[in-house]
């Protein structure tokens, strides 16, 4: 009897961090284009406002990805779908909160525009939307996690 | 004072509403997401990479609603 166990690790992991680093480079650009927009149309507040705003949008919706790849790391233990569950969804609130939190702070902030803020916030959201789905319908993932195929057949 | 004003008075900044009403949509989402992807994973647990990804895309699209809905609050007063 062989007590190795068989490789769990989900079939999803490649296509989420794929989605990672095409949103870190969609979010380096939109950064450049908001900051620019902003800074032309209301000064630094407005540069901060882009900046922050990209940010925001786009390190809020990467947690997600980002916390399933942390779960299932746990792949090979007993309790693997608790805990993904619950790293996934504890993150998730966890995130709301702080999210909460920094719009009340930034709300009376007098050295930022908050208009521009909000605009690069929708921005970025849409922005990482497109880059999901994107990457969603480039992928191409098995349908079963743990089974290994035979070889190719050889030419001899 | 009549009774509809001692009734109905209300309080502090309405936008507090809002971050209720924002929360209550991607709160059943996400339920239902998560919920639906659990009940395929027990269903066939080696389908859980494709679930996976479909339960992100779904939360993704989800909680954008949620981001912009209390995002609002910065523009209005």
């Amino acid at each position: 009897m062989n007590d190795a166990r068989p490789d769990n690790t989900p079939t999803s992991n490649p296509v989420l961090r794929q989605a990672l680093v095409w949103g870190g480079i969609v979010a380096a650009a939109l950064l450049l284009v908001s900051g620019v927009l902003g800074f032309v149309f209301a000064g630094a507040e407005g540069l901060i406002g882009a900046l922050i705003g990209t940010a925001m949008a786009v390190v809020f919706m990467g947690i997600t990805a980002a916390t399933i790849l942390i779960a299932n790391r746990f792949a090979s233990s007993d309790l693997f779908v608790g805990a993904f569950f619950g790293i996934v969804l504890g993150g998730w609130i966890v995130k709301f909160i702080v999210f909460i939190v920094l719009v009340v702070l930034l709300r009376d902030a007098a050295w930022l525009d908050t208009t521009v803020l909000f605009l690069s916030l929708v921005a970025g959201v849409l922005a990482s939307l497109v880059v999901d789905v994107v990457v969603i319908t480039k992928s191409r993932m098995p349908h079963v996690s743990d089974v290994e195929l035979p070889p190719a057949p050889r030419e001899d | 004072m009549d009774a509809t004003t001692v009734l109905a008075e209300i309080n502090g900044n309405i936008a507090t509403v809002g971050y209720g009403l924002a929360a209550i949509g991607p709160a059943i989402g996400v339920g239902i997401v998560v919920g639906k992807t659990i009940e395929g994973v027990a269903r066939q647990p080696e389908l859980a990479g494709r679930l996976q990804v479909l339960m992100w895309i779904g939360i993704a699209f989800t909680e954008a609603l949620a981001f912009i809905g209390i995002a609002t609050y910065f523009i209005f007063v």
